[in-house]
């Protein structure tokens, strides 16, 4: 009986201490020529934000690096916890989520070493008819977001900036509503323009939108983000390396082949219409590597902004400093890039 | 003193397990954002406890209203199917595929046509609620022997007579089951209606706890969420120790 228990304590403890693809590294090791299993955890189903990963695995990147990769959708937004865990090496995320998780009670080990667009490319969309063209008609409107925690503080924000009234702002949660919704029970949603607003204007629909980083800088954070685990980082950095430069090359494909790239992505999401994955490609080609040589390159300035402004809105209780959220070292540039990042 | 032992075990159980549901969490040194320790619920409980009666008190109201709605529609439906064979024939089969639709699907379109206030939530209630009290009700009034009818009939008796001499009567106590499940149900289907849409209650806290990582309030919340259903089930209890005084033999 006492055996039964302790071997179940000990199954729960290495369950939590799970470390980065242990067995199949060390066989790896063993065997040399059999390629490590590494999981990739999806934020939300498979969209244009992830075409570099379909085409790395498509084309056959990953396994040139000695990867064998799984590409997991999750059905609820777990996935920095399912990587703190040990469950997948690799996940998608976003900035402020990564802050949230680094500065909990409890601290998640986890660190983003990639952003998948260098720009914040979401905003504030309304129906057109409605004539909500500025922060300041904000008042008096109904607002239907997913309960993040930063997102009232953001709508807070603008709203202050532009001299409107937050408090007449109402703000509600709400799952599985689309575009149409904004016609009458909502006034407003957070949309992301490569997805959600294309997914609009393909359906005749008229959206006015306001870019968020246009409202405030601070609010150009970086959305989404590659995340692993501190464990990943300190048992197999070479592992990390090799995984995103082939990410890395399958993004470079996605610029350089919109159209392909959406076609690559359609076998792996056959739900959507091509025809739609095609134009959300087109958007976002030239936005993945937006001002810069090196994809998924971030710099300080920008983590340190957002911490400032949760810090400011209470979202976190005190400031975290960029270099524990996120590295640039695994990047292919390395780390010269790096530190003309910084410079 | 052998009685009193059985009468103390479930409570020693449970305490046992949520004893070992601790130690297990400190031994294998479990962090927070996967698995709280029962001493970090408690202490989220205290420390929430206005967030969580203010989010309580919305999604009570909910569920209350829910039931009634529930109840009242489940006693009509329940009436004109035992009274019409073939409006029975129509309808029940209906009522069972109403259960087979994952409110997942129905969730947007509550929302199109209810908006974001308490309606999607009080339906989401009624939808999950008056199913077992309807089932129980039309099953209780079908299981009634003819005899007893066709003696009130035979004295001269009328629809009216027989359905409160006898058939409800004679339905209450299977009534009351169904009511027993759909009230243990009512608090959760407020929450999942709260999970479409919401600006308060009990299932609004949880998501915005939960994409904090703040598992010891997620977990806070499930613990209100199972006493509130455990007391509209024995509210339920209560109804029939006040209606069926025949029924007292046992103390609730």
């Amino acid at each position: 009986m006492k055996k039964v228990w302790l071997s179940i304590i000990m199954m729960l403890a290495t369950a939590s201490a799970a470390g980065c693809s242990g067995e199949n590294a060390r066989k790896a090791e063993e065997g040399g020529s059999s390629p490590e299993k590494v999981t990739v955890i999806l934020d939300y189903v498979a969209n244009t934000n992830h075409t570099g990963l379909y085409v790395a695995l498509n084309q056959g990147y990953y396994t040139d690096a000695g990867l064998e990769v799984e590409i997991v959708e999750p059905t609820e937004g777990a996935t920095a916890t399912l990587i703190a865990a040990g469950k997948g090496e690799f996940g998608i995320s976003y900035q402020e989520d990564v802050t949230i998780a680094r500065t909990a009670d409890n601290p998640l080990p986890v660190k983003a070493i990639g952003t998948i667009i260098q720009h914040n490319t979401s905003g504030f969309a309304s129906y057109a008819e409605k004539g909500i063209t500025s922060v300041s008609d904000f008042e008096g409107k109904t607002y239907s977001g997913w309960g993040g925690p930063g997102e009232s503080a953001v709508l807070e924000a603008v709203m202050k900036a532009a001299g409107a009234d937050f408090s007449k702002l109402n703000i509600i949660i709400s799952d599985g509503s689309g575009f149409e919704a904004l016609k009458d029970r909502a006034d407003i949603m957070w949309f992301f323009e490569a997805w959600d607003n294309v997914k609009a204007e393909m359906n005749g629909f008229p959206l006015n939108y306001l870019e968020l980083r246009q409202l405030d800088p601070r609010l150009d954070y970086y959305t989404p983000v590659i995340i692993t685990s501190e464990s990943c980082i300190s048992e197999n950095p070479d592992m990390i390396r090799r995984f995103m430069a082939a990410t890395a090359k399958g993004y470079e494909y996605a610029i350089e082949n919109p159209e392909s790239g959406a076609e690559i992505l359609h076998q792996y999401a056959p739900d959507n219409s091509l025809e739609l994955l095609t134009a959300s490609q087109r958007f976002l080609a030239d936005k993945y590597r937006v001002d810069t040589d090196t994809w998924g390159i971030m710099k300080d300035e920008i983590w340190d902004n957002y911490t400032g402004f949760m810090v400011d809105y209470g979202i976190i209780k005190e400031a975290i400093p960029a270099a524990e959220c996120y590295t640039n070292e695994f990047l292919p540039a390395g780390k010269e890039a790096a530190a003309a990042a910084q410079r | 003193m052998k009685q009193q032992i059985i009468r103390l075990l479930p409570a020693f159980v449970t305490s046992a397990l949520i004893l070992l549901w601790q130690i297990i969490v400190r031994l294998a040194d479990i962090p927070l954002y996967i698995l709280p320790a029962p001493a970090d619920v408690i202490r989220a409980l205290f420390l929430e406890r206005h967030s969580l009666l203010t989010h309580s008190w919305v999604t009570v109201s909910e569920a209350l209203l829910g039931m009634a709605i529930a109840v009242l529609l489940a006693l009509v439906l329940g009436v004109m199917m035992d009274a019409f064979g073939s409006f029975k024939a129509c309808i029940y089969p209906l009522l069972v595929v109403t259960q087979t639709v994952p409110v997942i699907v129905l969730a947007p379109i509550f929302i199109i046509y209810l908006g974001f206030g308490l309606a999607p939530k009080i339906l989401t209630v009624v939808l999950m609620c008056f199913f077992p009290v309807v089932i129980s009700f039309t099953d209780g009034m079908a299981a009634i022997k003819r005899s007893y009818i066709n003696l009130l009939r035979s004295f001269g008796a009328g629809n009216r007579q027989v359905y409160l001499l006898v058939k409800f009567p004679a339905a209450f106590p299977s009534f009351i089951t169904g009511l027993k499940v759909a009230a243990t149900y009512s608090i959760s289907g407020a929450v999942v209606g709260e999970w479409i849409a919401a600006q308060s209650g009990l299932g609004y806290y949880m998501i915005r706890v939960k994409n904090g990582y703040m598992m010891d309030k997620v977990f806070a919340c499930v613990v209100i969420i199972i006493l509130l259903s455990l007391l509209m089930n024995k509210a339920v209890l209560l109804l029939k120790y006040l209606v069926m005084p025949y029924t007292r033999k046992h103390k609730i």
